[in-house]
């Protein structure tokens, strides 16, 4: 069985200014899409809400999951707690929000109640679920509790103090996402809802910079590595067509990302790693066959080789991502969400591989090869030429 | 069939075999395995928190140490400019002992509350040296009171708020530096206001153990010069029972070179802690000079005679508190063993800036001891015998303890030495068991899909190249196990991303065989004979299979270089990967069709 009639040639070429010209766009569009709408930045990034609940009845995780999708909180964790039955830790990505100014408020309401004691320090947690402050004396929990209300935060359970005697450090959780979060459930669960939370805490954004640097880092060395390798084993016109064929493939699967607005998190990130690796690698193959032809059949234009080459590589190239892409929907049509994303970006990258390493790389290379391989060889043959005429 | 034929087929068997026992303890839930083979074959692949859950362990920073710290290091600094203004010290050099001790005649520090520190000059016309323009060159200082021979200064509040935020971010990445070091443990750590959690996969409260001390260690490592010509000690009064003092003869600069200097010394059980107590009282009741440390260390025992137990036994040091070196100057650390004494030590190589300083810091005070302070503990107090250049040093971990526990706290140390110190130390405030965060359902579903999908490659691969195509099953399968096996081999951590890698590595590897199997159909075509064909066909796909698979090693090895966590887990399992698929796509699937071929010796070779 084949695919494609052996001996036969597309020309691939006549359409290469065209094909350019589409990707040029769609690139520059993935570009726009990170400003309008802009990545849908999943817990990893953003950060959010952590509560940890105890059920009345018994619930699954996956149950769990599923209820919480249907009100609307967007691919929330749902983590068990090992040896305590129905006890789970829910991640969602929403964190409540306080006025701007909330800590001025407080600070003069503060003042106006505890009057001569001096508020060292204050401080508002990120996901606006808790207050700690700390004063030069002692106060009554009360006053505390009395300045806050009248600064329009609304309290949950007592202010208490913590931390060593010698600090006058109290602290007070404040109603937010966590308690509207547990009086859904109990709406959707009934008998089966959940108990008063252990424990709710805002968490921070796991990916931090350093965790975006480095793969940010570690991106731009392995290319310009993998450039260099190129360039050395192959010739230095091929390089930069795979080196940007590549980076398209990584953008467009961005680009394709934003616009559907799937969740972008380090998942994500594994999955673009993933792209890159499988773009170069099909680009390598065929630039191979064009090494390998461009001693067969001298004389022969760029784009005529690349013509040659890439139709006798045909067959491969689709058996190739056939059977890739052919192990990715499975997971595409079993997976759960996180599964799917990995496949979803999986699928787009492949796709845009297989398209770039035929419609990018190849003229990149050819034009490279026009612009600053052609005028090295005609000024040489020139020379040979003035050569042989001083020769005469 | 020639005698080469039937090596490299005895080296695919054994290849698999000994796979398939690396691999065996780790789907022992499926397969069970016997005894044998889990106790030989310890390692497994993890499953990761995704898949299996794990611990969770909830820390909180003491940002409050982290100011103390700036505010000390500050008020260094600040004696250090005087030192200059008082023409007693070079500029750009650092201050000798010497220069240090003339400059404490004319000023003395003092820390004064949380975020300030005092200083009090002897004559009141020095006090102008400490003009507005030094005072705000430091850009987080402000001065908060000013006396006839006073002035107080204090950390700015704005400056307080970032140092604690800081902290926090450095705490947390440290910790994920630490973890980076332990392996391919695909952690998650995660901040929340002035706490950290760490998520870890894995399953034995062995494991788990050894990741706390790793995480939880401050790694604080520290330079001092001890102060041998103080009698500090020997004027010490009532000393509470247990506690002896004792005395050595050591050299103290180039001039003492036989000096008799006295210590504290406790010994037995909880000797430590006695000493330690002491040690507060003597500094809280400010018996200690403010510039000056009494820092506890093990005593050496000497030679222990054979079989015998040796007693614990702890001993003071006393030291001048300024640090002249700080961990922040090493760039690696690793652990050796001395030939002589066969004893564990870990090797630290400065960083540019850190070589230079302890090449003066050795060179000025030759024949002195510097102690070496580990998390506020002695490590090792030797006498510098001369200039040290090179930016090398060793840390020494003796005592009472055997071999394997030596060499195990060198390796925890140079972990936490190479990942860095904690800005600040930390303290552990929760931790559970946590099930797994995907859910079963998921996991199940997963495991569907990466199973049907490399189900349909190998159909699809049958169906299409035919006999070439069964070869290339072959060589899939072998990938797995081989894959399964170096990834237990290495015990790495499994997650579901790495699933979906493993099953694409899989689409991927076919690409070799793909690329073969186009090769052998070329080469048919021309009219060669199966055997040629297949020679032929291998010779030629070799260059195009080789540059590819290397590009992406190329990308594997630069990952892992310089990325860090998930990314460094991702790397790894490429590059494992890709090793794998070239072993069995051209080496293993190769000896199949060479009995296809010749041992067979078919007349057609159908690959489709």
């Amino acid at each position: 069985m084949e695919f494609i009639k052996p001996g036969r040639v597309f020309d691939f070429m006549r359409y290469r200014t065209a094909a350019v010209a589409t990707s040029s766009i769609l690139v520059l569009l993935s570009v726009l899409s990170l400003f309008w709408p802009g990545p849908n930045f999943g817990i990893d990034f953003t950060g959010g809400t952590e509560v940890q609940l105890r059920f009345r009845g018994d619930i699954s995780t996956a149950e769990l999951r599923e209820t919480l999708e249907g009100l609307e909180y967007q691919s929330p964790d749902v983590i068990a707690v090992q040896g305590a039955a129905n006890e789970y830790i829910v991640r969602v990505r929403e964190v409540s929000t306080l006025p701007a100014d909330i800590d001025e408020r407080i600070r003069t309401e503060l003042g106006n109640t505890l009057g001569d004691t001096e508020v060292i320090a204050l401080r508002v947690s990120p996901g606006g679920d808790k207050v700690s402050v700390r004063l030069g004396a002692s106060a009554e929990p009360a006053q505390i509790r009395t300045a806050l209300e009248a600064s329009g935060v609304s309290l949950r359970g007592d202010v208490v103090r913590f931390g060593p005697e010698s600090d006058f450090r109290y602290e007070a959780n404040l109603v937010g996402v966590a308690d509207r979060l547990v009086s859904q459930l109990e709406e959707q669960l009934g008998e089966r809802g959940p108990e008063e939370p252990l424990r709710i805490e805002w968490v921070g954004p796991r990916a931090g910079e350093q965790l975006r640097n480095s793969a940010l880092k570690a991106l731009l060395y392995a290319i310009a590595f993998i450039m260099v390798y190129v360039a050395f084993r192959f010739d230095l016109r091929f390089a930069p067509g795979g080196i940007i064929a590549l980076i398209h493939d990584a953008v467009i699967t961005v680009g394709v990302f934003v616009l559907v607005q799937r969740e972008f998190n380090l998942t994500t990130i594994a999955s673009l790693l993933t792209i890159i690796g499988y773009s170069i690698n099909d680009t390598i193959v065929i630039y191979d066959r064009i090494r390998e032809n461009t001693a067969r059949h001298r004389g022969k234009s760029m784009a005529e080789l690349i013509n040659i080459s890439t139709s006798e590589m045909l067959s491969r190239t689709i058996v190739t991502s056939g059977v890739t892409l052919l192990a990715i929907v499975p997971f595409f049509i079993w997976g759960t969400q996180v599964i799917q994303d990995i496949a979803f970006a999986l699928f787009i990258g492949f796709l845009a591989g297989v398209y770039s390493t035929i419609y990018i790389a190849a003229p990149v290379t050819e034009w490279f090869d026009k612009v600053v391989f052609a005028k090295a060889r005609e000024r040489a043959l020139a020379a040979a030429r003035g050569r042989a005429a001083a020769g005469t | 069939m020639d005698r080469g034929w039937y090596l490299r087929l005895g080296f695919v068997v054994t290849c698999v075999v000994a796979a398939w026992l690396a691999l065996w303890p780790s789907v022992d839930a499926w397969i069970p395995a016997p005894e044998w083979v889990k106790s030989t074959f310890t390692h497994q692949i993890a499953p990761g928190l995704d898949i299996r859950g794990g611990l969770r362990l909830q820390y909180e920073v003491e940002v409050d140490e982290a100011v103390a710290d700036r505010r000390d290091f500050r008020a260094q600094q600040v004696v250090e400019r005087l030192c200059q203004q008082f023409e007693i010290c070079e500029e750009n050099e650092p201050p000798t002992r010497e220069q240090l001790d003339e400059t404490a005649e004319r000023v003395r520090v003092a820390t004064a509350g949380e975020q300030g520190f005092r200083l009090t000059f002897t004559n009141p016309e020095d006090v102008a040296e400490l003009d507005r323009d030094l005072i705000t060159s430091f850009g987080d200082l402000r001065e908060a009171q000013r006396t006839e021979t006073t002035v107080t200064l204090e950390l700015r509040d704005d400056s307080l708020e970032r140092l604690r935020d800081t902290a926090v971010e450095q705490a947390r990445e440290t910790i994920g530096n630490r973890i980076d070091e332990m392996g391919l443990r695909e952690a998650s750590v995660m901040t929340r206001d002035t706490d950290i959690i760490v998520e870890l996969p894995g399953a034995s409260e062995a494991q788990f153990q050894q990741m706390r001390e790793i995480i939880a260690r401050t790694a604080r490592l520290e330079f001092k010069v001890v102060d041998d010509l103080a009698d500090f000690v020997q004027t010490l009064q009532d000393l509470p029972e247990g506690i002896e003092r004792a005395s050595e003869v050591v050299s103290a600069g180039e001039e003492n070179p036989q000096e008799i200097v006295y210590y504290l010394t406790a010994s037995g059980e909880g000797s430590r802690d006695r000493l330690q107590a002491y040690v507060l009282s003597l500094r809280d009741s400010g018996q200690i000079p403010e510039d000056h440390q009494l820092a506890i260390g093990q005593a050496d025992q000497g030679e222990p005679e054979e079989g015998e137990e040796v007693e614990e036994a702890w001993r003071t040091y006393y030291l001048y508190d300024r640090a002249e070196l700080t961990g922040d100057a090493i760039d690696d650390a690793s652990v050796s063993v001395d030939p002589q004494d066969n004893q564990p030590y870990v090797s630290i190589v400065f960083n540019g800036a850190g070589a230079r300083a302890f090449e003066r810091l050795t060179g000025a005070n030759v024949k002195r001891r510097m102690a070496i302070v580990l998390d506020d503990r002695v490590a090792s107090a030797p006498v510098i015998q001369q200039r040290i250049g090179g930016g090398r040093a060793q840390i020494t971990l003796g005592g009472f303890r055997d071999y394997n526990q030596i060499l195990n706290e060198a390796n925890q140390l140079t972990i936490v030495l190479r990942a860095g110190a904690l800005p600040a130390p930390i303290r552990p405030a929760n931790e559970q068991l946590i099930g797994p965060t995907l859910g079963a359902d998921s996991i199940v579903q997963g495991a569907i899909g990466a199973g049907l999908g490399v189900l349909l490659v190998l159909l699809f691969m049958a169906f299409y190249y035919q006999v070439g195509g069964l070869v290339a099953d072959v060589a899939v399968f072998l990938n797995v196990i081989f894959l399964l096996a170096v990834l237990a081999a290495f015990e790495a951590t499994l997650t579901m991303p790495g699933i979906a890698g493993i099953a694409l590595t899989i689409g991927m590897a076919v690409d070799a065989n793909v690329l073969i199997n186009e090769r052998i159909r070329d080469e048919m075509r021309l009219g060669k004979s199966p055997r040629s064909a297949v020679e032929l066909g291998y010779q030629r796909a070799f260059t195009s299979i080789f540059d590819s698979q290397i590009t992406t090693f190329i990308a594997g090895v630069v990952l892992y270089q310089y990325g860090s966590g998930p990314i460094r887990g991702f790397a790894v399992t490429l590059m494992i990967g890709i090793v794998t698929s070239l072993f069995t796509g051209v080496f293993c699937s190769k000896v199949v069709f060479d009995w296809v071929v010749r041992g067979l010796k078919v007349r057609r070779l159908p690959v489709g």
